[in-house]
């Protein structure tokens, strides 16, 4: 029961502190730039408990979800092909070393010239930076099957889909993970980054219009939206990863016990 | 049931040629019990995967169930050294012992009969839904057993299983293999370098020369058929067999080149 008070209380301290801290730091500033804390809370609740959480938030975060899921459908898939076969790895390798060394923002005016300033272009963008953890890692992760479980598959003649779903994604589902988290990230900052270049809705466009126009107090708690989405979001994938790999998890620290 | 004709196997690669297998020549009847010993390196682990079809053989011609092998063949199922490793971790005791029936397409009321079964036969009825590496090592060689058994095979090959776990588990899961064996009538060829093990366990022990290997002497062990640890291995005549096979592994090491 303490140990349980004590990971809260580690977890939770820091937050607090710096929250306190912020709090009274700023508490009568005038500075225009730099408001109060209580200010940017007012702001926050005033900003986007409304219309806006339905014309902005919802579709950021649409774009977000459909962008992140692409790039993990077109990761795995092309991941796991790349992993099997050798001759394909050889043949894609330098192609996939220069497009991932391509850092994805600049790619944002081009895929405007190509596909428009929608919600396509958005989804694109995002897709090209947040599927490369996800392919790399995914390659790695099928490169590594254990042989002896890949000679059982054969040996029961596993084939086919049962042997890409029992034995390839599952055994490679760790690594996966791992490009997903990472990818998580980078879909979250190329979301707000697509949404800044060219928009009429979105958090990263509000964002940018606050601050355009001067509203320095709203612009600041959009900051802090974003922070708290992408803490929700790393949450939610912290709980679907503990789910997801727990058979990792609990054979990692039976292996860590002292025999 | 299982026949294997001039069975020759050389590793090349690298500049290096070695001569796993030399020429092999056996058969085991439907429902025999044979154990094949032979001093360590002489490619028993070969042998295994050349007849499981996980491994093409140099030259000889493998047959189960009069058919030739080219891959894995239907119906024949191999418990492999490394059991523990050979146990899906991210799959439950059941799934894992399932999972070859499925991809069979062995219906669902079945499949839950043979896992049933199976897992009960191996005196692991009640930790189906355990992961594997909560188990100890001779549990998840039991798994493992199980595994092959619910798929029915008619031909079962097992390597080293005991090796690795301590000697009261060793005598449970010797007596286990017998009893699995009687109960479902397999044909069962079971690789060791362990004589009492073979002899014990066995019907025949095929004894293998050292690399290049052949046959150095196929030998039936007339013990009765019901054994136990205590008589069966106090018996007169089943020290005569060990000291015999003994004998002829110490020559056979003696033969081996002392080059390499």
């Amino acid at each position: 029961m303490s140990g349980a008070f004590r990971r809260a209380g580690l977890v939770l301290g820091l937050p607090v502190v710096l929250f306190v801290v912020w709090w009274f730091a700023s508490y009568d500033s005038k500075d225009f730039y730099r408001p109060p804390l209580h200010k940017i809370l007012e702001a926050f609740r005033d900003t986007w408990f409304g219309e806006r959480m339905v014309q902005d938030v919802l579709p950021s975060l649409i774009r977000l979800g459909i962008g992140y899921a692409a790039a993990l459908a077109v990761g795995v898939t092309l991941g796991v092909a790349i992993g099997s076969a050798r001759w394909l790895r050889a043949l894609l390798e330098p192609v996939l070393e220069f497009l991932r060394a391509i850092p994805p923002p600049v790619l944002v005016p081009i895929v405007i010239l190509l596909a428009g300033i929608e919600d396509r272009m958005k989804v694109i963008v995002i897709v090209s930076g947040a599927v490369w953890p996800v392919l790399l890692n995914t390659v790695e992760g099928v490169r590594a099957v254990d042989e002896v479980l890949a000679d059982t598959c054969r040996s029961y003649r596993i084939r086919g889909l049962a042997r890409l779903r029992h034995l390839v994604l599952r055994s490679a589902s760790p690594q996966i993970m791992t490009g997903a988290r990472q990818a998580l990230a980078i879909a979250i900052i190329l979301m707000v980054i697509s949404e800044m270049f060219a928009a009429n809705n979105g958090l990263g466009f509000l964002v940018v219009q606050f601050q355009r126009s001067f509203q320095v107090t709203e612009m600041w708690s959009g900051v802090l939206l974003l922070g708290l989405i992408g803490v929700a979001l790393s949450l939610a994938f912290r709980f679907v990863d503990r789910r997801v790999l727990r058979w990792y998890y609990g054979l990692r620290a039976v292996e860590r016990q002292p025999k | 049931m299982l026949a294997v004709r001039g069975l020759r196997k050389v590793y090349e690669g690298h500049g290096r040629r070695v001569e796993a297998i030399g020429d092999l020549t056996f058969t085991v009847g439907a429902g025999e019990f044979a154990c094949v010993v032979g001093p360590s390196g002489c490619g028993k682990t070969t042998l295994l995967r050349c007849v499981a079809g996980l491994l093409p053989p140099t030259a000889g011609q493998i047959e189960v169930d009069g058919r030739p092998v080219s891959g894995p063949p239907r119906g024949l199922a191999l418990v492999f050294q490394e059991y523990g490793r050979s146990l899906f971790p991210w799959l439950r005791v059941r799934d894992n012992v399932e999972l070859p029936l499925r991809s069979a397409r062995v219906p669902r009321g079945r499949r839950r009969d043979l896992v049933s079964e199976a897992l009960a036969s191996v005196g692991l009825g009640d930790v189906h839904h355990a992961y594997p590496w909560q188990l100890s090592g001779g549990m998840q060689q039991r798994v493992a057993i199980a595994r092959a058994v619910a798929y029915q095979p008619r031909v079962l090959l097992m390597d080293e299983q005991f090796a690795a776990v301590d000697a009261q588990t060793r005598a449970d899961l010797e007596d286990l293999i017998r009893s699995v064996w009687q109960r479902f009538g397999v044909t069962l060829l079971f690789v060791t370098h362990d004589i009492d093990e073979a002899v014990y366990l066995g019907q025949r022990v095929i004894m293998l020369s050292a690399a290049p290997t052949h046959v150095a002497e196929d030998l039936p062990i007339d013990l009765p058929v019901e054994r136990d640890q205590l008589t069966t291995r106090a018996d007169a005549r089943f020290t005569e067999l060990r000291g015999h096979v003994y004998a002829q592994i110490q020559a056979a090491k003696r033969a081996e080149p002392s080059e390499v």
